[in-house]
């Protein structure tokens, strides 16, 4: 089961790879370098498009959870997408940590610095993480989706934290330079063209990913609802005496209590 | 290091990153279908 049709899928994975490739070209090339901080602010347009994705995959990480957890609307489609985009959000939060250090080392002379936008992305990142680590441990299926969702919408509230933490503290980090509270993206011309490029290429990729890994989800969940139906099977034929479908008996016959030698 | 070089090494490092992901996801999804093909 995939969330979309194989052949929209194959055109989407296309469209992702050509929007990719033109944007490496006109990043590392097309567009002109910067007046204050040359090269080094090539590195903008990975960045910015990979924050963009860890917001948008955490969004969507939220209202699957928000959507499971309301009864009309409760189906296990909604845990697993809540899954598979928070896998995402947290791959692309680790990229922006770390072409945000390589920039940081570039323009501010330092790898790291305990920044209000620098904390709270690396407090996000361990976040999520747990949240990934806490969908290993359910017991039970339809508890452990429950226990995901709520704990989904609470780590979301980081979120909000991340992005205005430069309005709310003053930061070495600079101000949002698109999604700013007066909406006037303080770019333009190619620059700027480029950078809405690689929000749309990754966004691109984003739908892509979501698709696959959603896709694995499904079939890791019907196998593992296979392993389950064929263990208590298997138990039930053990405690009638049967051998279960499909399991041979060992070698010499059925288990027998050990008999002692003379 | 140089700006061309930490951007470059910005770029690399993401590419093989995202392309690793993919690749994994590829694979783990045909072991899934082939485990359960053969149940």
């Amino acid at each position: 089961m995939r969330l979309l049709h194989p052949r929209v899928a194959t055109v989407l994975g296309w469209l992702t790879l050509v929007s990719l490739v033109a944007l490496a070209l006109f990043g590392l090339w097309g567009a002109p370098p910067d007046e204050v901080q040359g090269d080094a602010q090539r590195l903008m347009y990975l960045h910015v498009p990979t924050a963009w994705l860890a917001y948008l995959a955490f969004f969507i990480t939220a209202l699957a959870s928000a959507l499971y957890l309301w009864p009309r609307t409760r189906a296990q489609t909604w845990d697993r997408m809540a899954g598979a985009s928070a896998e995402l959000g947290v791959l692309f939060t680790g990229l922006t940590l770390f072409v945000g250090s390589l920039w940081g080392r570039a323009v501010w002379g330092v790898w790291w610095a305990w920044d209000a936008r620098l904390v709270t992305t690396a407090v996000l990142f361990f976040l999520y993480l747990g949240y990934l680590a806490l969908r290993h441990t359910a017991a039970d299926p339809v508890s452990g989706a429950r226990r995901n969702a709520v704990a989904a919408l609470i780590v979301f509230i980081d979120v909000p934290i991340v992005h205005f933490s430069v309005e709310w503290w003053r930061t070495l980090h600079q101000q949002a330079t698109v999604f700013n509270p007066e909406l006037s993206a303080e770019i333009g011309g190619v620059m700027a063209w480029t950078l809405w490029l690689g929000v749309l290429a990754f966004t691109l990729l984003y739908v892509y990913l979501l698709d696959r890994r959603y896709q694995l989800a499904t079939l890791e969940d019907e196998l593992d609802a296979d392993g389950l139906d064929a263990a208590i099977v298997a138990r039930i034929a053990e405690a009638d005496g049967t051998p279960a479908p499909g399991r041979s008996e060992p070698p010499g016959g059925p288990m027998t209590t050990p008999v002692s030698a003379p | 290091m140089s700006d061309v070089g930490y951007v470059a090494t910005g770029w690399a490092v993401t590419a093989v990153v995202i392309a690793g992901y993919y690749a994994r996801l590829v694979v783990r999804t045909r072991r899934a279908t082939k485990s359960r093909g053969s149940r």
